[in-house]
């Protein structure tokens, strides 16, 4: 028993490892093919790539981050899907969705029954003030979201004219 | 003065700023206008009318009117509420102007927007909000006088905080009517006055905050007293980025006044009941940094770093139009120049300054910062607390230049609070800090290469720039292609026709971290771009004025490039006979959404002695607010300029700066100060920025009239280095 809680614990820290290494990856290949940020996307540009259609509802999900970042380079993030995560009826999968970044889908984890919850935490950069969408997929195959207004201060003496 | 389109060009001359004048015009206004400032957590009337965020009329006729970004000494804290008053019809001798903070902000979601005062934007981000704050607060005052009266709204008319009814001559003040225009709805739309009928915008109006400056009642962040505060000095390592190892504290640990003495980590801090205490005690807290892998960095590696990049294979693409390396190799004549500008600290008048008190779960902040919002996110994540926990107290500041919208500071003076809960502590930098831990206006290193065709006309222009990204390091946003914008900035948008233009960028970054100095990338590559066309026009033959005209197509924004060139060129008397041994130069640039221009006129004689007989510099900021405030940024901007002409230089020795305070970072001196003639040329229709634009064509009018006079072209700054001194 023990032995096993400390593997799932292994197991959660490397997924959220792999929450935290997503975007970087992608940032590195999203510019290799010379994508760029700034253009803020729909919200239906940002989900329906994955949820392709599937019956999409905006409940139980709360998303933890601060209102106000001082700078998009590493914002603190806390997604908790409301759910019983039993055999019959889990998430299966949170992503956290950018309207701004030069690749949208930030993070994904993977989850099951066996995490007893589906709450993770992460820490996300952002290409400037946007909307981060929390997207959870359902074992039914039914979608959950919820989103949240991130300000970015912009403390850059940039000429944007 | 007017600032509506097609006025005449105004020339105004303030030589020298006679102190006498101004401190008697100044001591007028404190007595004839009744402004003041409160602090935004004043117990707030419960009968004090607010038609919305930014406007309260009290019923005696004062308006109170909120200003949510920083004011650093660029005046738009009497510049913002004027636009409100204007659209407001109120009546300026009744306005006082209040803050707005950062957690009223947050706790309103928004409702006074973006509150960071960098990239000139606090006009021309803000206008339009702001009119419409007015508009929608006067509309609602006249609909409540038309309604007492029973008229319609439109025989109904505002002028000077006042609704008359033209009829019937009778009328109501703002103050009586407040309370029951709060009432009411406010209107969707409004309707915006026409700028021909602005009364207020366009008239020099005395900045608010000077009375209480002159006489010493303004407090700025390095004022902050609390009951019981401490005082913190700190150090961090010498080597950018470096940590402590160890730290040795015994000497100073039982010294009078001696608190406490942290380790950080990244900093050292000593604690005491005053700052000298501190400060002094510091300097003998013996510490074992550990400088990591860049303690042997050279200005001389930079360079060659940057030299690299010159040449390295793969660069990011600003601007390609045509074919430049074709048009090159086919050119009558090829003209090719480096250019370069060194590492530049901000040196504000007033160092890094925080102080902060956490209790609890609860904290306060002063500090002086141009971005609160910033402020507020930094110190909660810093303390761990909720950001609806934390208050950002507005302060003045002693200058920011750029370097206080990052927020290293505010984190490090939260961090020693934090370590000493409970109590207030303030910190605040030394000097050698501040010049030693800058976020450095980047170097760079460009190359310019341009050909020519048989009649002197430039076919083919290539920009190349090696360089840090402010970007990319400091903010770290994703580059869009891989090109910092501030780096290629008045490149990429160069507007002179030339068919062939490639701009490419090499991202060369360094172990000295880079960051926003007044102007940014305008601050240094207008000098380049504009110095490079001269040589081509000393080329091509032709007079540099008559050769940029030639160059600029007749599109939409390259006719304010014209318009502004011809106006400072005018004003400068530019083509009239110049006394024997004195030289002209001149440069056009735009940036931060107005055009700029200057001409300057020197002399340089046998001992290298540069003097400056004339600078002549003006700006198209579209719409002129507040003219004389104009006028004083730009003799600012031209004070500031000339420094980091002559002197403004950091150098890297063994990872660190070698620069600590003023006697090896020179400032420019009273009797220094050359004679500065503001050219205001509005042409209307759009809002640019003030604050930043005036550095920019300084630096290339400038050498361009000294490389004239020595005949010998000047590629690199600052001009100490070429043995040029600058003579009172």
């Amino acid at each position: 028993m023990k032995a096993e809680g400390c593997l799932r614990r292994k197991g959660l820290q490397s997924l959220l490892l792999v929450g935290v290494a997503w975007p970087w990856l992608n940032g590195r290949f999203a510019h290799a093919q010379g994508m760029s940020s700034g253009r803020r996307i729909s919200f239906e540009d940002m989900v329906q790539p994955i949820v392709k259609g599937a019956k999409l509802v905006q409940r139980d999900i709360k998303i933890e981050a601060p209102i106000l970042a001082d700078n998009g380079s590493l914002v603190p993030v806390q997604v908790q899907v409301q759910s019983p995560m039993s055999e019959q009826d889990h998430v299966t999968h949170i992503y956290l969705l950018s309207q701004r970044n030069p690749v949208t889908q930030m993070a994904m984890f993977q989850l099951g029954p066996w995490n007893g919850r589906a709450d993770v935490t992460t820490r996300v950069r952002l290409a400037g003030t946007q909307d981060l969408v929390a997207l959870a997929r359902l074992s039914n195959g039914e979608f959950r979201y919820n989103q949240m207004e991130i300000i970015v201060t912009e403390s850059a003496c940039v000429d944007a004219s | 003065m007017n600032a509506n389109p097609k006025t005449t060009h105004q020339k105004q001359d303030k030589v020298g700023m006679d102190r006498r004048h101004f401190l008697k015009v100044s001591g007028t206004t404190s007595a004839g206008l009744s402004l003041g400032f409160f602090l935004p957590e004043r117990a707030q009337a419960a009968d004090t009318p607010q038609l919305n965020v930014w406007v309260e009329i009290e019923p005696n006729d004062t308006i109170v009117i909120r200003y949510a970004r920083a004011e650093m000494g660029q005046g738009s804290l009497t510049s913002a509420p004027m636009i409100i008053a204007e659209e407001l019809d109120a009546d300026w001798k009744k306005v006082r102007v209040e803050y707005a903070t950062a957690h009223e902000n947050l706790r309103t979601k928004r409702a006074y927007g973006d509150m960071a005062s960098v990239g000139s934007f606090t006009i021309r981000r803000s206008q339009e909000y702001l009119r419409k704050a007015g508009a929608t607060a006067r509309e609602m005052l006249v609909a409540t006088a038309a309604q007492k009266w029973n008229v319609p709204v439109s025989e109904c008319k505002a002028a000077l905080s006042k609704v008359t009814h033209t009829a019937t001559k009778r009328s109501l003040t703002y103050g009586q009517l407040a309370a029951d225009a709060a009432k009411r709805e406010a209107p969707k739309t409004v309707q915006l006055k026409d700028p021909k009928t602005w009364t207020l915008i366009g008239k020099s109006i005395p900045r608010v905050d000077i009375p209480d400056i002159v006489v010493g009642k303004r407090q700025y962040g390095i004022d902050t007293q609390l009951p019981g505060m401490l005082h913190a000095a700190v150090a961090a390592c010498p080597v950018f980025n470096g940590k402590v190892k160890s730290m040795d504290a015994s000497k100073v640990e039982n010294r009078r006044g001696i608190v406490k003495v942290l380790n950080m980590g990244e900093f050292v801090a000593v604690v005491a009941d005053n700052w000298w205490r501190a400060k002094e005690a510091l300097r003998e807290v013996s510490v074992d940094w550990d400088v990591g892998e860049h303690g042997t960095l050279t200005s001389a590696a930079i360079m060659a770093h940057f030299k690299a990049g010159m040449e390295q294979s793969e660069l990011a693409v600003a601007r390609n139009d045509g074919n430049t390396t074709d048009a090159l190799s086919k050119s009558a004549k090829v003209l090719e120049a480096e250019y370069f500008t060194p590492y530049l600290a901000h040196a504000t008048m007033e160092p890094m300054v925080c102080t902060a008190w956490l209790q609890g779960d609860k904290l306060d902040v002063w500090s002086s910062t141009q971005n609160p919002e910033a402020t507020l996110a930094v110190s909660a994540a810093t303390a761990g607390v909720p950001q609806t926990n934390v208050k950002v107290h507005p302060m003045q500041l002693g200058g920011g230049l750029g370097r206080k919208s990052p927020q290293d500071f505010t984190r490090q003076s939260v961090m020693i609070a934090k370590a000493m809960a409970g109590k207030p502590v303030k910190m605040l930098w030394t000097r050698e800090e501040e010049i030693q831990h800058g976020l450095y206006r980047p170097a760079s290193l460009m190359r310019f290469k341009a050909g020519m065709n048989a009649n002197g006309k430039v076919e083919a222009l290539h920009i190349r720039v090696s360089a840090p990204s402010i970007f990319a390091t400091l903010l770290k946003l994703p580059l869009n292609k891989g090109v910092d914008g501030q780096a290629v900035a008045s490149f990429s948008d160069h507007p002179y026709d030339i068919p062939n233009t490639l701009v490419d960028y090499a991202q060369r970054n360094t172990n000295v971290p880079v960051g926003f100095w007044r102007s940014v990338g305008h601050s240094q590559n207008p000098f380049g771009r504009e110095c490079f066309i001269d040589e081509l026009a000393m080329a091509a033959g032709k007079d540099p004025v008559a050769f940029r005209l030639d160059m600029l197509p007749n599109t939409e924004t390259s006719k304010r490039d014209r318009s502004i060139l011809e106006a400072v060129t005018k004003a400068a008397g530019w083509g009239n006979q110049l006394p024997k041994g004195v030289f002209r130069g001149v440069a056009e640039t735009e940036g931060y959404g107005s055009w700029t221009a200057c001409v300057c006129e020197v002399s340089v004689n046998a001992k290298n002695e540069v003097k400056i007989h004339r600078v002549v510099i003006g700006i198209d900021p579209g719409y002129a607010v507040n003219p004389d405030n104009i006028v004083a940024q730009f003799q600012g901007s031209v004070v500031h300029g000339l420094t980091a002409i002559f002197w403004g230089e950091n150098t890297i020795k063994e990872g660190r700066v070698e620069q600590s305070n003023f006697h090896d970072y020179r400032m420019m001196r009273l009797n220094e100060m050359p004679k500065v003639e503001v050219v205001i040329a509005p042409t209307g229709g759009f809002w640019g920025g003030v604050g930043e634009p005036a550095q920019a064509p300084l630096a290339p009018a400038l050498v361009n009239a000294i490389s004239a006079a020595m005949g010998k072209r000047i590629r690199s700054l600052p001009l100490k280095n070429h043995g040029l001194t600058l003579k009172a």
